[in-house]
């Protein structure tokens, strides 16, 4: 009797554990990436998918996260599980290391280019008719002009926003940061509402009919420009701006939590693939491989900009500098004002 | 841009503004009948508005600005209406903008809750939580006909039991329970879980071992002050390690342990033996998920254990019987001496099929219990069965469903509405036997009786989630246990105010 009560627990624990162990060949990704890059993830998604697919066998899913990017970096710092980060600026991946421990140093360097697969610039968008007369950034600060631009404490956008109207100033003033700072300081007096990414700032400028004149990434402006049609709003391109480089890693402890760094690491690799860049290119963003760069070359016209390593010594000195708590945008913008 | 269309606009932002605090106090203006009606209007409309935004003025470059307060044309109107116009919609995209801020904290706000179910700390992805909860138990205990001061009627703190459970890192729960009930501390719960999975999960530490179907549910939902005869011969809390979970579209719900292993009735926080226990159970709930709602809380299973238990003369390890009312009926012979105590020595088992069914206010459960326990009185060895089991019923008077898990009542009682709360009629028939072998030489048939057989009613009164009052009267019938005949019918009546939380 004994050992046929231990012979039956024994083969009830076994079915019971059979039952709950399921051969699965599926995995999931979380790209968390910034504000207006949306669409160009949708599609990246669904074309690396099924490479994937066809390459392995393996179906994976790759959901999405978008928001401010520096918003973003944080929410991976506290815990959001991101297999692959995709992010406007490096200064937020670098938070992920160097803050949340969550990417090997010099993650950088692992993939070409300085770990940015594609570029963009920052431009001018206004309302048809331009009834304000904005042709660069000096007309930005006119009174009566009304600028959107998000808000550079929460949005990778915005910094490349606030960066490219300083580079400006600085070319414009002869390298004198106090005029540079008077000028960006009548920039964001001119702005009325701060959202927290680029996307709700193309919502604020395109939907809410707010501003004369929104500050955006070249992807974004050409996106709305798309959507909209010509007849309602056009781009300006500045004499000059900034060289945006937005930035890819793989968030390493993550992946090797939930094993999912080969797949992850493909991922990002299918972003230089000749089929990724197309994708970037369709969708506004310019990319690094000449034969897609020239195919698409009316559509990003040359504009002489300038990079952050040039003007700024880098994104760490920029971030200090300018977007740090009491650095210079706390003292030239005060909420209301 | 037409006057009557900058009526109209004006009319629209009076109205957007109208929804502000401050404008809400104004009563409604008529309409403007001229254009300077509509630019006094207009510079009346910009001034709350800088109010209401707590900005100075109008700002720089706007139509006023050339017209030093005596605007009168449509165009310096119609410059002033798009600026107003612009503020409106900065003003609504703000508020936009604060409620979308508010979304996002409140993604990363730890939240309080106090609720019938407890108090309640977490995060706002809920990976961390800590919960208080606790349940007192006040009893009285009256037994008619049988006065002394063996059995004294009393009033006794039954459970006194502060609850701390939590979750660490969404995947570790983890449970603290200790009882002060009748003046003493004992450490009722206290276990970690690893969540792995729905269907993995592992708990260490001190737990109810899954073998008792009624001892299984919490002492706040039991319809009877006081579990039936099954529960005195299964264990109640051991120390150990159980695999556990729930497959088959949470049909089913299994257990697997390996305890130190406790004594029939009783609970253990150390061994001092090597042997250990292996306890089971799995749980079928076949028509859980189904469309018949008939049978959707009907419930069957077996449970057991098997493994060794060895007391010695001063700790026999060997359970003793009691009543309802916790009058003991059956003890193994002990004196502290080798020659007149009995003590486990060797195998202990148990299989405990078990049931139950609920449908609208009725309810049964029923579970029988077979053990057998080695035992040893100096040179004499014996193995020792008992069984009991018990047959259950529940009618819930006030139209709620009757379940496994107690009564939530539909009218939670309230003197001003008149509503009373839910009500339950309860009544069981529970046996307890021991093996004859018993008898005389491991227990004195005397004072230990083979057999109890009781039959109860009762009574619940569940004011709401949180309280309830039970009544019992139970009349339990003895073989054996007395210098001659059988030991006398014991009358218990057994009270309870229950809040728990």
């Amino acid at each position: 009797m004994r050992d046929r009560i231990q012979a039956a627990v024994i083969a009830a624990a076994l079915i019971v554990l059979a039952a709950g162990v399921r051969a699965d060949n599926t995995v999931t990704l979380l790209n968390v990436s910034y504000d207006p890059t949306r669409e160009l993830y949708q599609e990246i998604n669904a074309a690396f998918a099924a490479q994937w697919k066809a390459k392995t066998g393996q179906t994976v899913t790759i959901n999405q996260s978008h928001g401010g990017s520096g918003k973003q970096a944080r929410s991976v710092i506290d815990g959001l599980e991101a297999d692959v980060v995709t992010l406007a600026l490096a200064y937020d991946v670098d938070a992920v290391s160097t803050i949340g421990k969550l990417i090997a140093p010099g993650w950088q360097k692992r993939l070409p280019s300085n770990s940015a697969p594609y570029t963009s610039t920052i431009v001018l968008l206004v309302r048809k008719g331009n009834a304000k007369g904005i042709k660069d950034w000096d007309d930005l600060v006119r009174p009566g002009v009304s600028v959107v631009t998000p808000n550079p404490k929460t949005s990778g956008g915005a910094r490349w926003n606030y960066l490219a109207a300083w580079g400006f100033a600085l070319k414009k003033y002869g390298n004198d940061p106090a005029k540079a700072k008077d000028f960006v300081a009548k920039l964001y007096k001119n702005v009325p509402v701060l959202d927290s990414g680029a996307r709700g700032a193309t919502t604020t400028f395109v939907e809410r009919g707010i501003g004369d004149v929104l500050i955006a990434w070249e992807n974004e402006a050409l996106l709305a420009v798309e959507k909209l049609g010509r007849e309602k709003v056009q781009i300006v391109v500045p004499s000059t701006t900034i060289l945006a480089e937005p930035p890819v890693a793989v968030v390493d402890k993550v992946v090797d939590r939930r094993g999912t760094r080969k797949v992850a690491e493909a991922y990002l690799q299918f972003l230089y693939s000749p089929q990724g860049q197309e994708i970037g290119a369709k969708n506004y963003y310019r990319p690094r491989l000449d034969e897609v760069r020239a195919k698409y070359a009316q559509r990003f016209p040359a504009v002489p900009t300038f990079t952050i390593d040039e003007v700024f010594g880098g994104w760490t000195k920029a971030q200090s500098t300018h977007f740090a708590d009491g650095g210079i945008f706390d003292q030239i913008y005060q909420p209301g004002s | 841009m037409r006057p009557d269309r900058i009526v109209i606009a004006i009319a629209a932002a009076a109205m957007l503004l109208a929804g502000r605090p401050a404008a809400a106090q104004a009563p409604p203006a008529a309409p403007p009948q001229s254009l300077e009606e509509l630019a006094a209007r207009l510079r009346q409309l910009q001034t709350d508005l800088a109010t209401l935004t707590g900005s100075a003025g109008t700002p720089a470059g706007t139509a006023t600005d050339g017209h030093a307060g005596t605007a009168t044309s449509i165009e310096a109107l119609r410059g002033e209406l798009d600026e107003l116009d612009q503020r409106i919609r900065v003003l609504g995209r703000q508020i936009e903008i604060d409620k979308e801020a508010a979304v996002e904290k409140a993604k990363t706000t730890p939240v309080v809750v106090a609720s019938p179910e407890g108090f309640q700390l977490k995060s706002a992805d809920n990976n961390f939580q800590l919960r208080l909860r606790g349940y007192v138990q006040s009893d009285g205990r009256f037994y008619p006909g049988n006065d002394g001061p063996i059995v004294a009627d009393e009033f006794l703190l039954r459970r006194v039991r502060p609850l701390l459970e939590g979750t660490l890192f969404k995947f570790v729960d983890f449970r603290l329970m200790p009882d002060f009930g009748g003046g003493t501390t004992v450490l009722q719960d206290a276990y970690l879980d690893l969540k792995f999975s729905p269907a993995f999960k592992l708990r260490t530490g001190k737990f109810k071992s899954p073998l008792g179907l009624e001892r299984l549910a919490s002492a706040l939902d039991i319809p009877f002050v006081e579990r039936a005869y099954p529960t005195s011969i299964v264990a109640n809390r051991d120390v150990g390690v159980l695999l556990f979970g729930d497959v088959a579209k949470t049909t089913v719900a299994y257990a697997l342990g390996v305890v130190n292993g406790a004594t029939d009735g009783g609970s253990l926080d150390v061994d001092d033996r090597d042997g250990k226990d292996v306890v089971g159970r799995v749980f079928v709930q076949p028509f859980k998920n189904g469309d018949n709602e008939g049978l959707k809380q009907l419930g069957f299973g077996i449970a057991g254990s098997n493994g060794t238990q060895r007391g010695t003369i001063l700790t026999p390890n060997l359970p003793t019987i009691r009543t309802s009312g916790q009058q003991i009926f059956f003890r193994y012979r002990t004196d502290a001496t080798a020659e007149g105590t009995t003590f486990a020595d060797g195998a202990h088992w148990r299989v405990v099929p078990q049931a139950y069914y609920y449908n609208g206010p009725l309810g049964l459960l029923t579970e029988y219990v077979a053990a057998s326990q080695a035992v040893r009185r100096d040179e004499q060895t014996a193995r020792i069965g008992s069984s009991a089991w018990q047959l259950t019923g529940t009618w819930v008077l006030t139209g709620e469903k009757g379940s496994y898990r107690g009564v939530a009542p539909t009218h939670p009682f309230d003197t001003k509405s008149g509503a009373l709360g839910a009500f339950e009629l309860t009544a069981r028939y529970h046996v307890l036997e021991i093996d004859d072998k018993a008898f005389p030489v491991f227990a004195n048939p005397t004072a230990a009786a083979r057999s109890a057989k009781a039959w109860a009613a009762g009574v619940n009164w569940y004011l709401n989630r949180a309280v309830k009052i039970q009544a019992d009267y139970e009349q339990t019938h003895f073989e054996g246990g007395a210098t001659t005949g059988d030991r006398k019918t014991a009358n218990e009546i057994l009270t309870r105010f229950q809040v728990g939380f």
